[in-house]
């Protein structure tokens, strides 16, 4: 059985003519925290709806916890351990915050066609609780997720990933439109994540990227550019030519 | 403090209100001539109740069907028939024709579930007219012509000349169906259709099969249309294919907008307000179709909640003036984020199984 959480093999992704995903080879082992950088437009989320299942790659091969998933959707995907959050929030809107949580939670364990509410439903429950507590929105359980105020969304989404107790978490730029508090919220939250969960993050905030990041994979138009680790990436002169900037050398 | 007595003298007057309709409602019999029992008293709980079923599906499934009479007429006509033709029992025919009326809809369901809005409306156009053809072209179930003399069981009397059992036994049934879709949608189940209809990529993100949840929302639909088209028979003592056109598809559709198309209940109250308008106003005017479009369109341009909706937001703002009056900016958000006081994370365990 391989030992990387994810295998990725030639992923390619066309779009007509535009290729937004260029056979793009991708190892992630257990316990990782990688980041995937890039400018707007590298292929980044297009890779990470490959990877969730939310689209089907033109060519290539994805294996995930040594099983071939190339062919399998979201769904099944995210029974096999894998969560992911949205680049634009993408919540259940009419519900609470503690309905969006216990279905998150459900939608991994079971009872998602149960009619009658008995003692799993108080135990999802309970998990959808913890999980609020530990993206801070206790005092906003009752409320609405459409109601909900931008930072308090993402953070909502990051709740939606984590509840489902994932093996392998996706998360794509977590951190745009936080506040400054907030972002140190999260990067210690991800920070405090136990090395069971494998962390995959497309973040454009290098101080919550960097700072979380073991290794670093750099995207652009579509391709692996550069891999290697924080270090490595800040002192890479095409990654300064083509993202970072001089601010920071 | 006041605050808090104030709330509790609306919340109050909200269940008296609520209190009075539902006595209001069950003295129907008593208090109205036999004509409004029959005539508008069981006509608006059958079609509530139809109208329910499309309510249950748009409200809470996002999916808004033409195809709910289809499934009436189905129960209906099998219901009829065995009654009729063959000399069944009352109960065990309708029974038989609910349960047929279900098969039908798990059928029309998992063709149509594919489908989101307007190409969901149309498919399911598509089955309802499919459906009114079918019986229409049929001998066995009357064509046209229909099938008559489909009397209730005989607890529940004469429909025409003594509605009062049928009445009450309507009114039983139309309460069971709104605590059981309430209910429904309070459970897992319930919740993620819900969720389906707010987002269905995210759902699936979360590990649901999206496609069957709907489709099994259809189907849990079906029973109560079903249930309806045994009672419109039973209590107008026919049915044909004309009861299940396109006209009376739209007539359904209009009846849960005009109560509201998100709220269970607001299936009876635009029921019972069609079929007053329907009732009495062909008396007054031929012009009949064209005041209730202006109806229609009034209802849907002040409130696109229908008129439970007009009372639902009636009743928040007046909570909220009375919040509003007792506590000093009471109502503004302004509230920070919850992350702007930074709280200590959680850590988060993983390692759920494949």
């Amino acid at each position: 059985m391989s030992e990387h959480v994810l295998q990725a093999r030639g992923l390619t992704r066309r779009f007509g003519g535009v290729v937004a995903v260029r056979e793009v080879d991708l190892e992630i082992g257990q316990g990782e925290r990688r980041a995937v950088l890039g400018p707007n437009g590298a292929g980044k989320s297009s890779l990470f709806n490959l990877l969730a299942g939310a689209d089907t790659p033109t060519a290539g091969s994805i294996e995930l916890f040594g099983t071939d998933v190339t062919a399998l959707g979201a769904r099944q995907r995210t029974r096999m351990g894998l969560s992911r959050t949205f680049q634009t929030s993408r919540l259940l809107g009419g519900l609470t915050v503690e309905d969006n949580l216990y279905l998150a939670a459900i939608g991994v364990s079971g009872g998602r066609f149960r009619l009658l509410r008995g003692s799993r439903d108080a135990e999802a429950r309970k998990r959808a609780v913890r999980v609020a507590e530990s993206v801070g929105m206790t005092d906003r359980l009752g409320e609405p997720a459409g109601e909900l105020s931008h930072g308090e969304q993402r953070q909502l989404e990051i709740g939606l990933a984590l509840v489902a107790e994932p093996r392998l978490l996706l998360l794509d730029e977590p951190a745009a439109g936080l506040s400054r508090a907030e972002r140190q919220l999260l990067t210690a939250l991800l920070l405090g994540l136990e090395r069971d969960v494998t962390l995959l993050i497309i973040e454009h905030d290098m101080d919550v990227a960097l700072t979380v990041a073991e290794r670093v994979t750099m995207m652009y138009e579509g391709a692996v550019i550069v891999e290697g680790t924080p270090a490595e990436i800040r002192s890479n002169q095409r990654v300064h030519d083509l993202y970072l900037g001089r601010a920071h050398v | 403090m006041n605050e808090g007595w104030m709330s509790r003298a609306l919340s109050l007057g909200g269940r008296g209100a609520l209190a009075v309709v539902l006595a209001v409602v069950a003295l129907v019999p008593v208090l109205c001539s036999t004509f409004f029992t029959s005539q508008v008293g069981l006509t608006s709980l059958s079609l509530g109740i139809v109208a329910v079923s499309l309510t249950f599906l748009s409200g809470y499934g996002g999916m808004v069907s033409l195809a709910q009479t289809a499934l009436f007429g189905v129960a209906g006509l099998i219901t009829a028939k065995l009654t009729v033709d063959a000399g069944w029992n009352g109960w065990v025919a309708a029974l038989v024709g609910v349960l047929a009326a279900t098969a039908v809809g798990v059928l029309f369901g998992a063709i149509s579930s594919g489908s989101v809005g307007i190409y969901f409306l149309v498919i399911t156009l598509a089955f309802a007219e499919i459906t009114y053809f079918f019986f229409a072209a049929v001998p066995t179930f009357g064509a046209h012509e229909g099938i008559n003399q489909a009397k209730p069981p005989a607890p529940l009397g004469d429909p025409v000349l003594h509605p009062s059992a049928m009445y009450y036994f309507m009114l039983v049934v139309s309460v069971l169906v709104f605590l059981g879709l309430r209910y429904v949608s309070r459970t897992a189940f319930g919740l993620a259709l819900q969720g389906v209809r707010d987002d269905p990529v995210r759902m699936a993100a979360l590990g649901y099969n999206v496609r069957l949840h709907r489709t099994l929302g259809f189907a849990l639909a079906a029973p109560v249309a079903g249930i309806a088209g045994v009672l419109s028979t039973w209590s107008n003592t026919r049915i044909s294919a004309g009861s299940i056109s396109l006209a009376v598809a739209i007539l359904v559709l209009t009846a849960a907008v005009i109560g509201g198309l998100n709220k269970l209940a607001g299936a009876w109250v635009g029921a019972f307000v069609y079929t007053i308008c329907d009732t009495y106003m062909r008396g007054w005017t031929d012009r009949f179709a064209t005041y209730l479009g202006v109806v229609f369109l009034v209802i849907v341009l002040v409130s696109p909640g229908g008129i439970v909706g007009v009372l639902t937001s009636a009743g928040t703002w007046l909570r909220r003036r009375v919040g509003a009056g007792d506590v000093p900016g009471a109502g503004t958000s302004g509230r920070p984020g919850p992350l702007a006081e930074p709280a200590t994370p959680v850590p988060v365990t993983g390692g759920q199984s494949a």
